[in-house]
């Protein structure tokens, strides 16, 4: 059986003209001690599917409708109490994109710690608790006695290792990642990931890894979701998202990060910005800036197809696999064009919804 | 620069600050239009009577030597006689000095605390019905000078209800005699005090409810918030020890400019209940010409809001360790 | 003006047009505000009837508009005494028989008058301090910021007591004692308002082209800080009111002019607070709500100098 089973997740936000899919009917499963990515651009909706399972939003958040299933238990039927006391942390922690901030900056490093593991584990001796601090950081190769330090007093490496630690701390079936290295510089950032998977490994923990760099995924995960609109768009195991892909966004993604396709080519980044997701229409949401659309994808929302190997595709031109890969690679398929909603279906769908992001709601800081 | 500089540096500031705080009491009570002597003086003196007295003053000799006179008494805690009551000035202030402070003291406190309660919780359930009405509330409460908030008061819970008595600090009189336990220890005192206090309060309240509100809807976006509720910890925890916590450090330095405003509003307050304090009695001195005493009441609520500078100043550095001692 | 570009002219458009913008941006922020539009609503009442309290005459065109207020306010005994509310005396009658309603309409000149001018004067000063002391830093800026802490220090209604029992009390001496403290805040938030914009590309451009210090800092920086001394006079002006009234509660009030203020300390005087509820709420209600008036406009201007405010609403 596997860890966790997200089933047709909706998650909204009340906003002034209406609700904002963020989330929009996502199924998802991750097995024990696996690792999967998350890519999307920011406003994507890709930070809210994570956070929606611990519930973790603003007021004018709701899961609208879909399961969690978490371990065997339907998450979304908790009560805030039961969640707080039974899964926050204690199954399911978070690495922040910026650690420096992701610490309370009142409070000693250890203090913050301890507080963690005497909240959860009752009956923890403040000794106790400290000594695991202390053993904690040794883990991961900071000098023990820092635990006195407060969060300024870290540099950004070792805030992000003190974090990691934090995450650690009680040892949960699974760990939220959310840009765990977009703060760092470079060669850091290799380090970090490393210590991640490692400690992953060692305590068996699955791990949900947020990042809008498919490089970063392709070095760490089992399986890539590629998110857009609210939905997920493209799912398969990281070497046939990297490789073989079949989305156009997925292939879109790709070329923004040269390493992973031809070395000698130049950046190439999508046109456009992420779909307004207040009570989108029908279609495929990426049609507008997609530059294979054609009649059908404006009008018809594309159905999950799989193509074996739990490889699923929400586009309708999958099948030309060959043609779409090849086009997508050249620059001149990605130039700013006209890209508008064919001129016989605007007069009665009106106008694609283009232009505005979710205005950060989910809290990507890129 | 370490903490031992910054505090050394801070005091050298402080007693600059005294010394040019000094300077403009000694220019503003040397203002008198005609004679400057003149109101040092008592009416129906003889001229001999009158050389003597200047001499007395040293008010004969040139400006710079009394000038360093003045200082010299400043210091030595000697503000000179009192024209009215005959007494040295130290002795009629000091008690009056101590029923300001516990009484301004009283205000201070339960505005500070009532505020940033409520702004944290205005902050928390920002959006809210309670957020909206707080924050017009407490913009009425601020928009009424202390005289004003007083009578409204008096009228509704003595005049009208009766519940508590209307003026003074104790109903058996002799405010100004007595230990500390005989002046301030007694119930009959809670009850004299009860209503002046509140006035202070509701006046006050404004500046740490407001501040503190803001503060916590920049902390509560804070990422560091976010880590706090994904912990598990109790919605009051996270309110309290972690987003109030934060927010509270600004506050701290508006504490020096409440204690200011304190110090100015005792004034009318006093006035308004009869409190015998130093306010109400810089009033009766200045409308009776008895500068000494004015000048020392003046003197000593300044030195308040000077020292609670540099006191605030210290907490903000003791409160947040990531201070730059600049 | 040395240095005249032909595109003189179409900067000068432009600018126009972005301080257009920006006060339309301004005024909308009013749109959905139902406390500034509350605070606008009370302020244009309270100036109207200031101005028209008492009997006004336009001497050119040669008429006279009659005043408000149905009495002269001084006149003794054109009631009895201390009468309660009446149709004759809509607020009753003081000690002496004079008509309240007229002294509440009339004593709202000493207000505005006071609030206006201190707060102008107020500001005016801080806002130099501030652009001064931020532009050219150094000792200059030190010494300002010294004088400026020690003005925190004395206590605001005390010196006003002491300055004005000295010097007299006269509306003009009220002002200045007010102003000579009041200038303080403006002057420290403006300074941090004007270091931040110092270094800006705008200012370092204006430099390049030899523009004088007193060009940069006035034509240049002052609009960009100016939202924000806006937003101070605002607040200065209740605060200034609140001071006013409080000295003329004391007794240091000008014996020439009518205020709210000194309505009450008649009352306290007269010793008929407990009887003269029609006396004594009248003019403090006026206070309260003069000053909350200002306040709420305040919290709106703030939005419109901190956009970042509107979405905490």
């Amino acid at each position: 059986m596997s860890l966790l089973e997200i089933t047709d997740l909706q998650t909204y936000y009340r906003a002034e003209g209406g609700w904002v899919r963020a989330t929009d009917g996502v199924s998802l499963s991750l097995d024990h001690g696996e690792t999967i990515g998350l890519v999307g651009e920011s406003g994507s909706g890709k930070t809210t599917l994570a956070k929606s399972i611990i519930r973790l939003f603003p007021d004018n958040a709701e899961i609208h409708g879909g399961s969690i299933e978490f371990d065997g238990t339907e998450i979304t039927e908790l009560s805030s109490k039961e969640l707080r006391n039974r899964i926050r942390w204690k199954e399911i922690s978070m690495i922040p994109q910026n650690a420096m901030n992701g610490f309370d900056p009142v409070y000693t490093v250890g203090e913050q710690i301890m507080q963690v593991i005497r909240h959860h584990e009752d009956g923890t001796s403040k000794a106790e608790a400290r000594t695991r601090a202390r053993e904690l950081f040794d883990d991961l190769g900071i000098d023990p006695d820092r635990i006195d330090d407060y969060p300024h007093q870290f540099s950004g490496g070792m805030a992000q290792r003190a974090m990691i630690a934090l995450a650690l701390a009680l040892e949960p079936q699974l760990m939220l990642a959310d840009e765990p290295t977009t703060a760092l510089d470079v060669v850091i950032q290799d380090r970090i990931l490393e210590t991640i998977k490692a400690k992953q490994e060692a305590i068996d923990s699955a791990m949900i890894m947020i990042t809008h760099d498919m490089s970063v995924v392709s070095e760490t995960c089992d399986r890539i979701a590629v998110v857009y609109g609210g939905r997920v768009v493209e799912i398969a195991d990281a070497e046939t998202i990297i490789m073989n892909p079949r989305h156009p966004y997925t292939l879109g993604l790709r070329n923004a990060f040269p390493d992973i396709s031809s070395e000698d080519e130049e950046l190439i980044s999508i046109p456009g910005t992420p779909p307004n997701l207040v009570d989108p229409e029908e279609g495929c949401r990426f049609a507008p800036r997609c530059p294979f659309a054609e009649e059908e994808c404006w009008s018809v929302t594309p159905e999950p197809q799989s193509y074996g190997d739990g490889h699923i595709v929400e586009c309708h031109r999958a099948d030309e696999v060959e043609l779409l890969q090849e086009e997508a690679g050249k620059k001149e398929t990605w130039m700013e064009q006209d890209l508008g909603k064919p001129e016989e279906l605007s007069t009665d769908g009106g106008e694609p919804q283009t232009g505005r992001s979710t205005d950060g709601l989910e809290g990507d800081h890129e | 620069m370490g903490l031992r500089e910054f505090v050394i540096r801070r005091l050298v500031q402080l007693v600059f600050t005294f010394w040019a705080f000094f300077t403009i009491l000694f220019v503003l009570f040397r203002m008198v239009p005609g004679d400057p002597t003149s109101m040092f003086l008592l009416d129906g003196m003889t001229a001999e009577q009158r050389e003597q007295r200047i001499a007395e003053l040293g008010l004969d000799q040139p400006l710079h030597i009394q000038y360093i006179n003045y200082i010299e008494q400043l210091l030595t805690g000697d503000f000179g006689q009192s024209f009215i009551y005959r007494e040295p000035v130290i002795d009629i202030i000091v008690v009056r000095f101590m029923n300001t402070i516990v009484l301004m003291g009283t205000a201070l406190v339960i505005a500070y605390l009532i505020g940033v309660t409520f702004g944290a919780l205005m902050g928390w359930w920002r959006g809210s019905r309670f957020e909206r009405g707080g924050i017009v509330v407490t913009l009425v409460a601020r928009s009424s000078p202390e005289f004003w908030v007083g009578i409204v008061l008096l009228s509704v819970f003595v005049f009208w209800l009766g519940w508590f008595p209307s003026s003074g600090m104790r109903a058996t009189g002799g405010d100004l005699g007595g230990g500390f336990v005989q002046r301030y220890g007694s119930l009959d005192f809670l009850r004299h005090l009860f209503l002046p206090a509140l006035t202070g309060a509701i006046v006050y309240l404004a500046t740490p409810t407001l501040l503190m509100r803001s503060t916590m809807l920049d902390v509560l976006k804070a990422d560091f918030i976010e880590i706090k509720k994904a912990e598990g910890l109790p919605e009051r925890t996270v309110l309290y020890k972690h987003a109030a916590r934060n927010s509270v450090l600004p506050l701290v330095t508006v504490m020096a400019i409440a204690t200011g405003a304190a110090m100015g509003g005792s004034v009318v307050i006093e006035t308004v209940f009869n409190w015998p304090g130093m306010g109400r009695e810089m009033v009766r001195s200045v409308n009776n010409n008895d500068y000494p005493v004015a000048m020392a009441a003046f003197f000593l609520m300044g030195s308040v809001v000077i020292i609670m500078n540099f006191v605030a100043d210290l907490a903000y550095v003791y409160l947040d360790p990531r201070v730059e001692y600049e | 003006m040395s240095t005249q570009t032909p595109s003189r002219a179409e900067r000068l458009a432009d600018g126009l047009e972005r301080r257009f913008d920006r006060f339309r941006d301004g005024l909308s922020v009013f749109k959905g505000d139902r406390l500034g539009q509350i605070g606008v609503g009370l302020l244009v009442m309270f100036v109207f009837v200031g101005i028209f309290a008492r009997p006004t005459t336009i001497e050119f065109l040669n008429i006279t508009i009659p005043g408000i207020a149905p009495h002269d306010p001084t006149e003794r005994a054109v009631g009895g005494r201390l009468e309660s509310p009446s149709a004759a005396h809509p607020l009753g009658t003081t000690d002496r028989g004079r008509d309240v309603f007229s002294q509440l309409l009339v004593g709202t000149r000493v207000t505005l008058l006071v609030g206006s001018l201190a707060a102008f004067m107020a500001v005016f000063i801080g806002t130099n301090v501030g652009l001064i002391s931020a532009y050219f830093g150094g000792w200059v800026d030190d010494l300002l910021m010294r004088i400026t802490d020690i003005v925190y220090a004395v206590p605001f209604l005390p010196f006003a007591i002491v300055l004005v029992a000295i010097i007299g009390s006269s509306i003009v001496n009220i002002i200045a004692a007010i102003v000579l403290i009041l200038w303080r805040s403006t002057a420290r938030v403006i300074r941090a308002q004007v270091l931040s914009h110092k270094n800006r590309p705008y200012v370092e451009s204006a430099e390049a082209i030899g523009a004088s210090d007193v060009r940069i800092m006035y034509r240049h920086i002052l609009p960009n800080v100016l939202p924000l001394a806006f937003l101070y006079a605002a607040f200065a002006v209740g605060w200034a009111v609140i001071a006013e009234a409080s000295l003329s509660f004391l007794g240091f009030g000008d014996p020439n002019m009518l205020s709210w203020g000194e309505m009450i300390f008649s009352v306290y005087n007269a010793d008929a607070v407990r009887v003269a509820w029609w006396w004594v709420f009248p003019p403090g209600i006026a206070i309260t709500l003069f000053v909350m008036s200002v306040f709420f406009v305040g919290r709106t201007l703030e939005k419109v100098v901190n956009p970042e405010l509107r979405h905490k609403e």
